[in-house]
């Protein structure tokens, strides 16, 4: 019984996304189409690769509020050199990944070496990201090359690119988390910090390297984006970042840290964007989306606090000494 | 601990007492650091560092301009304190800023154009052609503002229970709350503004009690635009305000069960507080206080407008509220701290704009500034450590 | 046998008090070395040294020959010291096989080689009898089969040194059975063992030799065949130093004011009754993990109660701890710093927080200023807590002592009828425990009554009218004066003296 309960609570994200497809495949027979149910996946690959790259940062308890503007100033460092160096496609896609990480440097500096909260110092790049990319381009809009259009349309053995590119970050993140000596650590690193110290693992530098894996995937993410429209608007971007938060905690992270996964942000990314088509092809009201969305988020998060209380009520259960600490 | 003057009442820099030993320069300038007024010495030498570059910057005009940018963002961050000195956060006090305007415009509006407005779902059941729901009724605009505050209230009491008795992370929560009454809000008129508030609903942002004129003393008359305003509505409002969030926090049974939470919340518990209500009031405070803030931003505005609390709304609060040296980490705020915060945050502001900078460079001054008093006070609470014996 | 690790003249103190004095013994290479003491008498701090966790603050270490001075726990790792303590130091969201090799896993083509590494830790998990996975998450696992994981984690680093600190107090007694077993494997491997416990049986039957610490000081060390319990107990028990404890000023009244009927916790307190009268000073004795403050948490209302009742002053006892506070309830818990204190606010307002709707005025609370800093600091005067200006000095300022003299200050306002006193004198010196020991008495000669709860039997046997005694959950035998301190210690260790 209890058993179940707690099976039940861990796989939450998956039992309401069943619901919520069967529910909608019942509702609109077109919603379970193969072109509908790719649709759904090309459309969450920004916001999906974006909280792939978060999960990596909310796996240390920090979090990262600048993703929205990452996501803006990144790639229009790499529309700048791809307009005025003529750079080609490819060689932007590396810049603005690499402006991405180089981006996640400056907040990894701030939260690591001179150990200001990452709530505040995100929050306080959020803004200056921002401000400097209008700096760059006087808050005009830049225009890609049409390359950049025909890269974002273009599909591989039918698949589109930007699936392409979810799909590889997601597989590469997966690994990276659950295959390597440093996704491990950050595992542990968020499990228990002081642990961590204690073990003589390298916490400084594992804290600081989600924050530039984090800024890489939103770098990515606003550049896979931009290749579908071919143009960088002053707003772009905008107030995502909480989409993004939204997404990697529905795909059951935690914001106390420890819990988590790659292919959880796909998922919460994919179930957001499900529910998003979801309700058009039940004809709902635009703008009463995001309350769904908003309720669906809701209930994740009462799932993970339900839980968390759970393990507390099980671990004071048991007779244990309270340790004997030094005087 | 605090000086015992209201926030805001009288905000001239009182003398560091109790210490009559003859100090070191070093020492002094600690002081200095360590002062409630700090940020408030940092604004005026700000302000009179730009004068001789900015010469708009100390006119009359601008000066009332400035003030009554300060206003509504200072109720606003005096709620935010509330919560932060608790160790939580409320990211949804734009989104209520956001729907409460909304509802005024529907209980108070005394018209409304069927072209732009007939579409929503509140025509014919909130807003007809002849207005809002309580158009034209006696007493419309103080019941209005009732019903307004109260609904910022409910949203302030899910937060809070779903906080203090679900016991979900204050973050989460209120990151839903914004997601989905921002959304309600922009439902409700289908993302509309609506206008045609009424005189004395407008006044409460606009409202005039005090002007002052600067020229010649023998004119038998004076143009409007001379006039500059001094003391207004929201003045006395946010002051109001300001000045019972100060007592609340500071000298009541209240504010010390606020403080005692957001230093140990076990402590607190163990000690008989009543921790969840305590918390659940917080919330509550902190959506009131995003109400009024909205009630003013409408009035002046003279428009209902569902993405009031939207873009960089939060932001700003959260910032001037944390440059002011509010913790995020609970139990260190004051509301004379947010009222400077606010000051500077707003003549950051103000001064930017004067150099003719765009919004988004000012964004990017906002965040360095944002980063350096995080950091300062990094610097502060180690070098206070290090004073303590 | 050559000698592994060798203290000579080792101390450290803590804030001028002295935890471990001029400490100097030998380990030698493959011996099981049995330390035993009571609370507080040094033992942790001697293993946090060892650990790497805090430098000594005189004398040295020595590590196969060589200088041995560790900057951290990692350093002690390395060098080849394994730590099984009680809190164990494992990451519950990761599997038994990553827990094993978190500092430094095996890779192939730059990835973990998990099946290398899940082929080694089954090797070890077999060796060490534990019937699961190595991918299992060491969060499924019970408190006994994480202990078994870091002993995995120390047999894969091959340490030479295991560390045992109070490795039992959570195990059932099948696990216990298999640790042993487990233990005298290591020892036949040749590895060198230092067994910490308050269960004297257990270290007589595993060690070869037994060293006994009191107050910093080694006082007994020798063949553990010459150790019989009562030999260790008396070790253990030092003499009364003249003069430690205040006299008591009144006697206890005959009239009960608190009393507790059939408690039960499942799994916590199984059936616990007592009385405290008017006046009476009950000391409540107890190991580490025997349960005491798990009590006094459920006389508090902090964890449910599953059957029993609770009588205060003829009130029935029920809801949280604010209705049970109305009703003339205090307690001061074991961990002052995380749940007595509010560390970085003034001195004064922690003394005025349990009472502090006393000093509300009018409608809207507004507290009474010169009330309360005349009140405040008339209890600050009266507890003679010593600060610069109690209104302005937080109380993370304080020596320990005079922190916990403001936890007890702050139920003094509210006039409670019962005092809950859990290991009252933690960490504070001499001088700041006969203060606490004064103020217990005169709590007592007011009227109200006292459960005093301690694992220093000395200061139970200086104060108390009567001692309770409580092993695994439940309550012993109750001793009246004049004190055995031989019996209840044997009580509390669940030996029998003759």
């Amino acid at each position: 019984m209890t058993g179940a309960l707690d099976l039940a609570l861990r796989q939450a994200t998956f039992i309401i996304f069943a619901c919520v497809l069967l529910y909608f495949g019942l509702q609109a027979p077109g919603f379970l189409t193969p072109e509908s149910l790719g649709n759904i996946v090309k459309q969450s690959a920004f916001i999906g690769i974006a909280a792939i790259g978060i999960t990596f940062v909310l796996l240390t308890a920090g979090i990262d509020l600048s993703v929205g503007s990452v996501m803006y100033l990144a790639p229009l460092i790499a529309g700048l050199a791809m307009r005025d160096f003529g750079v080609g496609v490819g060689g932007g896609l590396f810049i603005g990944v690499a402006a991405g990480a180089l981006l996640g440097a400056i907040n990894a500096f701030f939260i690591v070496r001179l150990n200001i909260v990452p709530f505040i110092v995100t929050l306080a790049t959020l803004f200056a990201f921002r401000g400097f990319g209008a700096f760059l381009t006087s808050s005009q809009q830049l225009d890609f090359p049409p390359a950049m259009r025909a890269f974002g349309q273009a599909t591989v053995l039918g698949i589109p690119a930007p699936i392409l590119f979810f799909a590889a970050t997601a597989l590469l993140a997966h690994v990276v988390l659950a295959r390597t000596e440093f996704g491990r650590q950050i595992y542990a690193v968020g499990n228990d910090p002081e642990a961590a110290r204690k073990a003589g693992l390298p916490v400084g530098s594992v804290r600081a390297r989600v924050y530039v894996i984090s800024g890489a995937c939103a770098g990515l993410a606003g550049f896979v984006l931009i290749s579908q429209i071919g143009r960088l608007d002053a707003g772009f971007g905008e107030g995502r970042e909480f989409d993004v938060i939204a997404a990697a905690v529905l795909g059951g992270a935690s914001l106390f840290g420890g819990v988590g996964s790659a292919l959880g942000a796909v998922a919460g990314a994919t179930l957001i964007q499900t529910v998003k088509t979801g309700l058009v092809f039940t004809g709902v009201n635009l703008y009463l989306q995001p309350i769904l969305q908003a309720a669906i988020i809701f209930l994740a998060v009462l799932v993970d606090s339900l839980r968390q209380h759970r393990l507390r009520e099980a671990k004071r259960r048991v007779i244990r000494p309270a340790g004997e600490t030094g005087p | 601990m605090t000086a015992n003057v209201p926030a805001g009442a009288d905000p001239r820099p009182e003398p560091v007492r109790d210490r009559a030993l003859p100090r070191s320069s070093g020492r002094r300038i600690g002081d200095i650091l360590f002062s409630d007024y700090f940020v408030l010495y940092l604004s005026i030498a700000y302000f009179l560092a730009l004068i001789p570059f900015l010469p708009t910057l100390s006119t009359p005009a601008n000066l009332a301009n400035l003030l009554s940018n300060m206003w509504p963002l200072l109720v606003v961050a005096i709620g935010q304190t509330f919560v932060l000195t608790i160790a939580g956060i409320d990211l949804s006090q734009g989104a209520v800023a956001g729907l409460t305007s909304v509802a005024a415009a529907l209980l108070l509006a005394t018209a409304a154009p069927v072209a732009v407005l007939g579409n929503a779902p509140v025509w014919g059941v909130f807003l007809g052609e002849t207005g809002g729901l309580l158009a034209g009724a006696p007493g419309a605009t103080t019941i209005g503002v009732a019903l307004i505050l109260l609904i910022g209230g409910l949203i302030g009491l899910a937060n809070g229970l779903a906080v203090a008795v679900l016991r979900m992370p204050a973050f989460m929560v209120t990151l839903v709350t914004m997601i989905a009454v921002g959304a309600f809000a922009i439902w409700l008129t289908q993302s509309n503004n609506i206008r045609d508030l009424p005189d004395n609903f407008i006044a409460l942002g606009k409202g005039t009690l005090v002007s002052l004129y600067f020229g010649e003393a023998e004119t038998s008359e004076v143009a409007r635009r001379a006039l500059h305003a001094f003391v207004t509505w929201p003045m006395i409002i946010a002051l109001g305000v300001a000045v019972a969030a100060h007592i609340a926090l500071n000298r009541t049974v209240f504010g010390r069960y606020v403080f005692a939470i957001g230093i140990n919340r076990k402590t607190a518990e163990i000690s008989g507080v009543p921790v969840r209500r305590v918390i659940v009031t917080v919330f509550v405070i902190s959506a009131v206080c995003a109400a009024i803030a909205s009630i003013l931003y409408t009035a002046r505005l003279e428009t209902g407008r569902p993405t009031l609390g939207s873009g960089n709304f939060l932001l700003d609060v959260i910032g001037a509220t944390v440059i002011g040296g509010t913790s995020l980490f609970g139990g260190k705020a004051k509301i004379v701290w947010t009222f400077f915060g606010v000051l500077f945050f707003v003549l950051l502001s103000n001064t930017l704009n004067l150099m003719n900078l765009s919004a988004f460079h000012i964004d990017m001054v906002k965040g360095g500034v944002i980063l350096a008093a995080a950091f300062l006070d990094v610097t502060r609470t180690r070098l206070m450590l290090e004073r303590t014996p | 046998m050559s000698t592994l690790l060798a203290f000579d003249g080792l101390s450290r103190d803590w804030f001028g008090v002295p935890a471990v004095s001029d400490l100097t013994l030998d380990i030698p290479e493959g011996s099981t070395l049995g330390l035993i003491g009571q609370n507080g008498a040094g033992k942790s701090t001697l293993m946090n040294m060892v650990g790497g966790v805090v430098p000594p603050s005189r004398g040295s270490m020595r590590w196969k020959g060589a200088e041995y001075a560790p900057r951290s726990p990692a350093d002690a790792t390395r060098r080849g010291i394994a730590f099984i303590h009680q809190e164990l130091n494992l990451f519950t969201n990761l599997s038994i096989a990553e827990n094993v090799f978190i500092d430094g896993f095996p890779r192939r083509f730059g990835l973990i080689d998990a099946r290398r590494m899940h082929d080694v830790t089954a090797a070890l998990l077999e060796r060490l009898q534990l019937t699961h996975r190595p991918e299992t998450p060491v969060g499924d696992l019970a408190p006994g089969e994480r202990q078994i994981v870091e002993i995995a984690k120390a047999l894969h680093r091959a340490a030479d040194l295991i560390i045992f600190d109070e490795p039992t107090t959570s195990l059932t007694p099948r696990e216990t059975a298999r640790l042993f077993d487990l233990i005298g494997r290591l020892k036949a491997e040749g590895r060198t063992v230092v067994y910490i416990s308050h269960i004297l049986g257990d270290v007589a039957r595993l060690c070869d030799t037994v060293a006994v610490l009191r107050d910093g000081r080694m006082v007994d060390t020798g063949p553990a065949s010459a150790f019989d319990t009562e030999r260790m107990i008396r070790s253990m028990i030092g003499r009364d130093l003249a003069g430690m404890y205040p006299g008591r000023t009144a006697a206890p009244a005959a009239e009960p004011v608190f009393e507790a009927r059939g408690l039960t916790l499942s799994g916590v307190i199984e059936d616990v009754s007592f009385t405290v009268r008017q006046g009476e000073v009950l000391g409540l004795f107890g190991l580490m993990g025997s349960g005491r403050s798990e009590l006094a948490r459920v006389i508090f209302g902090l964890d449910p109660l599953e059957r029993g009742s609770l009588t205060l002053a003829g009130r029935n006892l029920a809801g949280g701890p604010a209705a049970r506070i109305a009703a003339g309830l205090a307690f001061v818990t074991e961990n002052r710093r995380e749940e007595g204190l509010l560390l970085e606010a003034p001195v004064a307002q922690n003394l005025s927080l349990v009472a502090l709707r006393d000093f509300a005025r009018g409608a809207l609370a507004l507290l009474d200023e010169t009330h309360h800093a005349s009140a405040t600091a008339d209890l600050g005067a009266d507890l003679a807590i010593r600060a610069n200006d109690i209104h302005r000095q937080s109380v993370k300022a304080l020596s320990g002592g005079n922190q916990q003299k403001a936890v007890i200050g702050k139920w003094l306002m509210s006039g409670p009828r019962l005092f809950l006193l859990d290991e009252p004198t933690r960490g504070v010196d001499v001088g700041a425990k006969f203060e606490i020991y004064g103020l217990i008495d005169r709590l007592a000669a007011s009227g109200a009554g006292i459960l005093f709860i301690s694992s220093e039997l000395e200061e139970l046997t200086g104060m108390c009218d009567r001692i309770l005694v409580m092993r695994r959950g439940e309550l012993g035998p109750a001793f009246v004066p004049p004190f055995e301190r031989m019996h209840i210690l044997a009580a509390a260790f669940g030996e029998a003296v003759a």
